[in-house]
């Protein structure tokens, strides 16, 4: 369109496709050449014209559509193998921990308590390395027992 | 259990069309709906402008997918993911418009304005909303070909090799056309980039 032959590249100038080197050449040619400089003014209009409206689109949902066409089904993404090795690992941590004797068993009343206390304590470390303090006395009355929660000192340090 | 161990590359931003149309290609969903995200927004619009009916529009971007998906292996060009889709799309949004027989395919008059058209500055260019109206306006008084052509160079960035493969055109009918096009779009947005009419 700019009778001076540069049309295609300013085009190549106005969408970004030039080197910079070559575009600042061009821009000084600009700056002389009046047919040019109209030509760029509007091929600089129109692409700002298209990028604005570039940034207005939804497409939620769309998707779906395409699955349903062609049968398609993403697998869910599959959590990091670390944090899966970990997970498993501390599942067999407190299995074992289960197997093993219970020191606070003559404590038969305070097993509801420990079970309360160690399932929301399942996700620290801390909790593998417990150390039992004399967990349990004898109620004021004389009669049974009642026991303190054993939480782990390092637990109560971290909080 | 080798089958599980086995590492599937990550997808991420970085991941090319290349390797994501390889991996579609082998059957990897995930890789396709990858592709999916990074073009569904301009295959989108390219319909949306084409059709110029957003539900049409819609359901147009759904089929043109699912097609894609159909036809990927044959997609020899790995790195030509977005002129062949919104090829596809063209074809999508053909059909529906003789379903429709509303628009002509091809420009009826070629009597271009020929005359010199004062510029505008582009750096005061706002699009609000009465001149996206009269840009939609401007844009539905082409032909469908040609606008076609157009969105592909001017919104969707492809180069006029990318633009005549998709059209089965020649490369100076692609810029005959484009250069057309743009000469009709100037004229008719005009008024309302300089204030003329105001």
């Amino acid at each position: 369109m700019s009778r001076c032959g540069r049309t295609a590249q300013l085009e190549a100038v106005a969408m970004g496709e030039t080197s910079p080197a070559v575009s600042m050449e061009l821009r000084a040619h600009v700056k002389q050449c009046a047919l040019c400089r109209h030509e760029l003014n509007w091929l600089e209009t129109e692409s700002a014209m298209f990028r604005q409206r570039a940034g207005r689109d939804e497409v939620a949902e769309l998707w779906k559509g395409v699955e349903k066409r062609r049968g398609l089904s993403v697998e869910p993404r599959s959590w990091p193998r670390v944090l899966v090795a970990m997970a498993a690992a501390a599942v067999l941590l407190v299995m074992v921990g289960r197997a093993a004797p219970q020191q606070t068993s003559m404590a038969t009343d305070s097993f509801s308590v420990e079970e309360t206390l160690e399932s929301s304590m399942l996700a620290s470390p801390a909790f593998l390395f417990f150390e039992p303090s004399e967990p349990c006395s004898k109620l004021p009355s004389g009669v049974g027992f009642q026991c303190s929660p054993v939480v782990p000192a390092s637990f109560l340090a971290s909080r | 259990m080798l089958r599980l161990l086995q590492r599937t590359p990550v997808i991420t931003p970085e991941t090319p069309d290349e390797a994501l149309v390889r991996r579609a290609q082998q059957g990897e969903s995930a890789a396709f709906k990858a592709l999916f995200e990074r073009h569904v927004v301009s295959v989108r619009r390219f319909l949306r402008d084409l059709l110029r009916q957003s539900d049409l529009a819609d359901d147009a971007t759904q089929e043109t997918f699912a097609r894609a998906h159909a036809q990927l292996v044959k997609l020899a060009d790995h790195d030509r993911f977005k002129p062949w889709v919104l090829g596809i799309a063209r074809n999508v949004a053909f059909e529906a418009r003789r379903v429709r027989q509303h628009d002509v395919l091809e420009d009826e008059d070629d009597g271009t304005p020929s005359a010199v058209i004062p510029s505008p500055d582009p750096e005061r260019v706002l699009l609000d909303a009465e001149l996206e109206k009269h840009f939609t306006e401007a844009m539905g008084t082409l032909s469908a070909n040609r606008r076609a052509a157009l969105l592909m160079r001017l919104d969707h960035g492809l180069g006029y090799e990318d633009i005549a493969a998709a059209f089965g055109w020649s490369i100076p009918t692609v810029k005959n056309e484009i250069h057309r096009a743009r000469l009709k779009l100037r004229a008719h947005l005009l008024p309302h980039l300089t204030g003329e009419n105001s």
